[in-house]
């Protein structure tokens, strides 16, 4: 009797400790998130900030060719000169899904950050015996950027000195025209965040 | 009697089923605050659309809300775009607000902008 009494108790401990006690997860609704503010970033304020960024983009005469051909993008260096672990794609990305859709750039992967490293690899193929030599790419056909977009993510932490702090963000953005080495259009977003000094924003 | 029909469907098709641009408040409980006076559209030189909401907050307190645009082509499908999220805009006590957005494609032609509270 005393056996069952034990296997029964543990059994039931170890059902509450594997089901009962664990954390509730949530998934978030990303299309009306009515969590609270985090005092770091998160993907709502890059939304926030890719949304500014192209509609001012796509307002701006910049990225109109007069023959309305589209402009050939070059993604330069984002920085990341925030306390936080941002991989800058989580903006760039955004922007350049946005701009591609748009139908007024094309963007290359041949040069700049996030290139993709087939486009070398696979004219490396040259004069292998065991490719097709027609089929691989001939000298001559990457098409060279004509402008670039670069930037930097600013972080500006301020304390409040009543145990709060006040967190600032800068996403700062320019397209140049490489051309003739001159900015057509910059670009900055600010967010601005408050919360305990005990809140950490990295 | 066919013909009436077959016309009728041909008509229904052509106009009473295409989609049409509007301005609509989610809430009515934010008409007591703001009211949109006008909606300004154009379409630019480069072949885009452009929409801009000029309301007015009549009353003496500083409200915010928030706002999403949903783009739509010619055949109704929907253009996804970044500005179709839901956003913030400030209406000061007292002011005029303005709310502008460009399509985000030339092929979006028709849009649906929601308004609606910050913290429903």
């Amino acid at each position: 009797m005393n056996t069952i009494k034990t296997t029964l108790l543990t059994a039931t401990t170890a059902l509450l400790l594997l089901s009962g006690c664990a954390d509730k997860v949530e998934r978030i609704d990303m299309n009306n998130d009515k969590g609270a503010q985090v005092i770091g970033l998160d993907y709502r304020d890059f939304d926030q900030a890719a949304a500014e960024a192209t509609q001012s983009l796509l307002k701006s005469p910049a990225l109109t060719k007069k023959d309305g051909s589209r402009v050939i993008l070059a993604i330069s260096t984002v920085t990341n000169d925030t306390m936080q672990h941002i991989d800058t794609d989580q903006l760039i990305k955004k922007i350049r899904i946005e701009l591609l859709n748009s139908g007024k750039v094309l963007v290359t992967t041949a040069v700049g950050s996030n290139t993709d490293s087939m486009n070398k690899d696979a004219r490396a193929l040259k004069n292998d015996a065991d490719f097709d030599q027609s089929t691989v790419q001939k000298k001559g056909t990457l098409i060279a950027p004509e402008m670039s977009l670069s930037g930097k993510i600013v972080q500006r932490n301020i304390n409040m000195g009543n145990g709060k702090q006040q967190v600032e963000y800068y996403f700062m953005l320019s397209l140049t025209d490489i051309k003739t080495g001159l900015a057509l259009w910059e670009g900055e977003s600010v967010i601005g965040k408050r919360g305990s000094g005990k809140s950490v924003a990295w | 009697m066919r013909l009436f029909l077959l016309t009728l469907t041909l008509l229904a098709t052509l106009t009473g089923c295409a989609s049409k641009s509007y301005v609509k408040f989610v809430d009515n409980s934010i008409s007591n605050y703001i009211e949109v006076d006008k909606v300004n559209e154009r379409t630019r030189a480069d072949g885009f659309k452009e929409i801009e909401i000029v309301g007015e907050n009549d009353t003496k307190y500083y409200k915010q809300f928030r706002y999403r645009v949903t783009w739509e082509d010619k055949d109704g499908f929907e253009v996804p775009s970044v500005s179709s999220k839901w956003r913030t805009f400030s209406a000061q006590k007292n002011a005029k607000f303005r709310i502008n957005v460009i399509a985000p494609s030339k092929e979006a032609v028709v849009y649906q902008l929601y308004i609606d509270k910050l913290n429903d």
